[in-house]
């Protein structure tokens, strides 16, 4: 069973990821992982983030589907350039966004 | 100039596709013949083409250079001896199915400045070995040694028989030449070994190819390695011919637990850790800032040159020098791959940011040829060999000597390293003999009793679903 947490402090939220990240896991939280961004952009509706940082920690993921990639690139689209990262990704999974050609652009490690 | 060009090129595939016509009626005993009397003249020869291979080129150890003649020779050759490749290869009685070799026809190859007269031997023999002409083209740096094992190779093997032109040698040229010959519709196979630039010229001339990718080996110590055996093979392999194998150690990563036994360990064995301003000497002399290739003045040059170059100064004896890097990519030049004794070196915090960096390094610029582990885990051996991407993962052994097989391991010996897909090529295997055939499969007729006794008008049935036909279909009695 997928699992979602976050943590925020002030401009930074970490978004806890664990379980499969499979393509139903991932479509029931992206309204989630949509509704803390936008508390994030403080309602907002048509502003990018600019000073807000974003971090995935995939520590307790270790499968992702093709939808969280999405996820993964919407977010990206909504973040200043070098204010998202996905980090904590055990060895396969930092494989899977190097293979996908993301893992520089997505701050993998 | 470029018809005059034209003329040679087809002069040369003229005689290259009458010896294909005449080495096709060969029979397996005397195409083993020349290829046997081929390799004693290429053995017998191996210390002084070495030598010529060394002085010529400036690459290198001569030493290491005849090493790299008896892989080219002995070793290739007891890889491929007992080796099928004239008629029927094959026949299964059970199947019904009987393979029989042909050869391809004249292939081009390309030699690399680095390995010149192994490569020559080992291309020779496998093409020999297949009844396929050869056509050398020999670069420019070393065309004196290159055409001095043509000449050997071709006066042996007409001697013994072979067809005339069986083996040719291309006159150091210009690219366009290459080029025209690589394009010619009368070459069967290209078998390049060289840079990147000359490889993705082989495949795009628009004849069958089979080429090497660049390699960027990482190789990983574990906690359960044995740290001086690990060190003391790293540094034979990575000492070896002054680096120029493209299967050689590029960096070495360990977990931060043992870095300090690592460094005393490699320290002991006379390789020196370069310092920060030191890193970004030899950094400016070993790669080009603007393409992040390797600069060919470092190339094949032992550890005083290449400190002499950067202005640095190490001690005397020392064998490899070692740059700790924090990162990987354009702003750590040295992270890139350097075909001469420089090894990056990192540390990680765990095992699992070591592997993650053995994935970056992997995919900067050698995906799909070699990564090397040393460890006594079996699964943590398993799990790195998973992840690399990689044609061969070396377990406890130096990658330069190991991956081109024979000597530490069962993998055909060979001196062109398929990368797989990663690489741009078509296999990751070690090239030999068997990829220089074409094999056709005759098949006996062998009904299948099943296809033939179920009743055919069920797949016009639109309510039976694929269950249902497939157990109708698998029905035993």
């Amino acid at each position: 069973m997928v699992k979602f947490d976050y943590h925020q402090e002030k401009k930074h939220l970490i978004c806890k990821f664990s379980g499969r990240m499979d393509t139903n896991e991932s479509l029931m939280i992206i309204e989630e992982v949509q509704n803390k961004i936008m508390e994030l952009k403080q309602g907002k509706d048509d502003t990018s983030l600019l000073d807000e940082k974003i971090d995935f920690d995939m520590k307790e993921s270790d499968f992702i589907s093709s939808s969280f990639i999405r996820i993964c690139l919407v977010v990206y689209k909504q973040t200043a350039e070098g204010k998202f990262s996905i980090r904590n990704c055990d060895p396969f999974l930092k494989k899977t966004f190097k293979i996908a050609g993301l893992d520089a652009m997505l701050k993998v490690s | 100039m470029t018809d005059e060009l034209r003329k040679q090129a087809d002069e040369i595939l003229e005689k290259a596709i009458f010896a294909a016509a005449v080495f096709q009626q060969f029979e397996q005993d005397q195409t083993d013949r020349i290829v046997e009397k081929v390799f004693k003249a290429g053995f017998n020869s191996r210390l002084k083409l070495g030598r010529m291979a060394c002085e010529e080129t400036g690459l290198g150890i001569w030493q290491h250079k005849v090493m790299k003649n008896i892989i080219a020779t002995q070793l290739v050759y007891e890889s491929i001896k007992n080796e099928k490749t004239v008629g029927v290869i094959s026949a299964n009685d059970h199947t019904g199915i009987v393979e029989i070799a042909q050869p391809l026809g004249p292939v081009l190859a390309v030699i690399p400045v680095t390995n010149p007269t192994s490569t020559i031997l080992y291309k020779t023999l496998i093409c020999l070995k297949t009844r396929n002409p050869v056509i050398i083209s020999a670069p420019r740096a070393a065309i004196q040694c290159c055409a001095e094992t043509v000449r050997i190779c071709y006066e042996t093997a007409l001697e013994a028989g072979a067809p005339e032109d069986c083996i040719q040698i291309i006159p150091a040229g210009s690219r366009e030449f290459t080029q025209m010959i690589m394009a010619h519709p009368r070459v069967a196979l290209i078998l390049a070994t060289g840079g990147t630039g000359l490889v993705n010229a082989a495949y795009s001339s628009g004849n069958p190819a089979l080429g090497v990718g660049p390699g960027n080996v990482p190789v990983f110590i574990d906690v359960s390695a044995d740290i001086p055996f690990a060190i003391s093979n790293i540094i034979s392999s990575k000492t070896f011919d002054n680096g120029t194998v493209c299967a050689s150690e590029q960096s070495v990563i360990v977990e931060k637990q043992i870095e300090h036994s690592v460094i005393a360990e490699f320290e002991k064995q006379q390789c020196y850790f370069l310092s920060p301003g030191e890193t970004r000497k030899v950094e400016h002399v070993a790669i080009d800032p603007d393409t992040g290739t390797m600069n060919p003045k470092v190339v094949g040059r032992p550890v005083s040159v290449i400190a002499e170059l950067a202005g640095i100064s190490v001690p005397e004896g020392t064998k490899i020098l070692l740059a700790k890097l924090q990162g990987v990519g354009r702003e750590y030049p040295l992270s890139y791959e350097i075909l001469a004794p420089v090894l990056a070196f990192y540390s990680a915090k765990d095992y699992r940011d070591a592997i993650k960096l053995c994935i970056d390094l992997n995919y900067l610029g050698g995906i799909g040829h070699s990564a090397g582990i040393y460890a006594n885990d079996e699964g943590r051996i398993l799990e790195f060999s998973r992840i690399m991407n990689a044609g061969r993962i070396m377990v406890n052994t130096p990658t330069a000597q190991g991956a081109v097989g024979g000597i530490f391991n069962q993998l055909p010996t060979s001196l062109t390293l398929g990368c797989g897909t990663g690489g741009k090529n078509i296999t990751t295997e070690n090239i030999t003999a068997r990829h220089l055939i074409n094999i056709q499969r005759v098949c006996r007729r062998k009904a299948d009793v099943k296809y033939f006794s179920f009743d055919h008008s069920k797949y016009y049935d639109e309510t039976l679903d694929a269950d249902t036909i497939i157990r109708e279909y698998n029905k035993n009695f």
